[in-house]
């Protein structure tokens, strides 16, 4: 058994202010393996994010991270780019970070497909291309782990179904361990191996789904009956936990 | 093209009717005199006034290149802690209230040199727009950005360097353009408090000069200059501004 890649000890997070975002949770999350959050909004999912990615600190239990966890790229919910540099300044930043050169930037260029436009500043590009920029500049170091907080959420579908097909090609060529939270239940049993279900706040963990389907995962997998019961099963969970906090308020 | 032309010729009709009502009302040139008499003031004595700008020139330029290093570096400073800020900043804000006019007195005794005394009084008018504009601009860095910088690891150097002064910019650009002007009155008015005297006076003290001896043509001719200078720096500023933000600030986009 090799050493996971995250494990949260009883970890929760009360915000300075009381607001208790995120109830002790344990888990662990293996290496290698393509994890999604899913669960209402304000129940804890970008605090567990930042839990992991080690941006701030929990308030009770303790948060683990493997060795090689140094090396995290993370994907905010906007493209969140440096407006003033442009596509390539942008994506070269963690390697300028670390005093490392910025010879991969082309080829990870390549890779999001956004080849030729190097030169670009972000507020020529589209949504979607600036996602993309984003998401460039979180693989650019090869990280072992990467952490993406509802990166798709503000695109169109279109686009999104086909970020997500690009996203699952890079994950299969990369193997990361990879962190993802989304509202959308389809989204998350599509890409991932394993799906956890939170609570309202303060957020808990509802259900632990693994999603045995073998992989590659094609695009025909979207429209499959298979997603669908992993959707309805899901969904469920989510309706019970909704109505039963709305009982106890 | 319309468009361009249509602020001069309202000047332009606005200096005719001036001419007119003077001639026609008959006023003496030493209360008012005709705008075509204060232009011919200007091209006798150019020369002279020429260095009288100079000399004018030279204080804001240098008051307000002293503004911009020293107030976006104690900017920078206050920014680092929100302790040093409260301490300092209200200094700041003191001496931006305080009517340089009831300084100038002061430093005039302390200083000997009349180009060090123009300039600390210039200086001290332009400042505050510096410091707190970009202040501001640093307080409002991007918290994702500066999560991921925390995330790679930057060094407070790398983070200043490379997030908290690009993304200041616009805003102490904006805060240059109002401490340009600010350096302009500052240099005019310590001018005029100062008196200067002699070859190397400003053109805020020839103004001032000519007036007493009622020589309106020449003191009007100073006035007009003294604008001119204004407007020329803040479009200079202007220009250098949209030159630095026009990649990427909302700012600099071309009107539509
Ligand atoms: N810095 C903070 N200070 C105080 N409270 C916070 C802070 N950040 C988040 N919260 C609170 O913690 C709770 C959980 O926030 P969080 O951002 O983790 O939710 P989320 O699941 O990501 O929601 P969404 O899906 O809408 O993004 C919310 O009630 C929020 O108001
Ligand atoms: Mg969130």
């Amino acid at each position: 058994m090799t050493e996971p890649a995250f494990r949260l000890i009883g970890a929760g997070k009360t915000y300075p202010n009381g607001t208790q975002a995120l109830a002790p949770i344990s888990l662990d999350i293996a290496r290698g393996r393509f994890v999604s959050l899913v669960g209402p909004s304000g129940c804890g999912k970008s605090t567990l994010l930042r839990l992991m990615a080690g941006l701030i600190t929990p308030s009770e239990g303790e948060v683990v991270r493997g060795t090689g966890s140094s090396e995290t790229g993370f994907v905010f919910q906007d493209a969140t780019l440096m407006p003033w540099a442009n596509v390539a300044d942008n994506v070269a930043l963690p390697l300028v970070l670390k005093n490392q050169p910025p010879d991969r930037v082309a080829e990870t260029l390549q890779r999001v497909g956004l080849q030729g436009f190097e030169g670009a500043y972000p507020r020529e590009l589209s949504g979607g291309m600036q996602m993309r920029a984003s998401i460039a500049r979180a693989i650019v170091t090869s990280p072992q782990i990467l952490l993406m907080d509802e990166p798709f959420a503000a695109l169109d579908e279109f686009t999104r179904f086909r970020l997500n097909d690009d996203l699952i090609d890079l994950w299969r060529q990369h193997k990361w361990t990879a962190v993802f939270v989304t509202h959308s239940i389809r989204e998350a049993v599509f890409l991932s191996q394993r799906v956890i279900v939170m609570s309202p706040r303060p957020g808990r963990m509802l259900a632990d789904i693994a999603i045995d389907v073998p992989e590659p995962r094609d695009p025909a997998f979207r429209s499959s009956h298979i997603l669908a019961d992993y959707c309805a099963h899901i969904a469920a969970v989510l309706g019970r936990a909704m109505d039963a906090g709305g009982r106890a308020a | 093209m319309m468009k361009v032309a249509a602020a001069p010729m309202f000047g332009a009709i606005l200096l005719a009717l001036w001419e007119i009502a003077v001639v026609a009302a008959e006023v003496p040139p030493y209360i008012l005199p005709r705008p075509s008499a204060i232009a011919m003031a200007i091209a006798a004595n150019a020369g002279d006034l020429a260095s009288a700008l100079a000399v004018t020139l030279q204080v804001t330029v240098a008051a307000l290149t002293l503004a911009a290093l020293s107030g976006a570096l104690v900017a920078l400073v206050l920014a680092q802690s929100p302790i040093a800020e409260r301490i300092f900043f209200p200094y700041a804000v003191f001496l931006q209230v305080t009517p340089i006019v009831t300084i100038a007195p002061f430093i005039i005794i302390w200083v000997e040199n009349v180009f060090v005394v123009l300039l600390i009084l210039a200086w001290m008018a332009a400042i505050f727009p510096i410091i707190s504009n970009t202040l501001l601009g640093l307080k409002s860095v991007d918290t994702n950005l500066k999560d991921l910088f925390r995330l790679y690891g930057a060094t407070r150097w790398q983070t200043i360097r490379r997030l908290m002064i690009p993304s200041a910019l616009p805003y102490f650009l904006g805060g240059l353009r109002i401490a340009g002007g600010m350096a302009l009155i500052g240099t005019v008015v310590a001018e005029m408090v100062a008196g200067t005297s002699g070859t190397r006076s400003g053109l805020a003290s020839r103004l001032v000069e000519a007036s007493y001896r009622l020589e309106l043509a020449i003191a009007l001719g100073c006035f007009v200059l003294l604008s001119a200078a204004g407007l020329v720096l803040y479009l200079v500023l202007d220009a250098v501004s949209r030159r630095l933000l026009r990649h990427w600030h909302e700012s600099a986009r071309a009107a539509p």
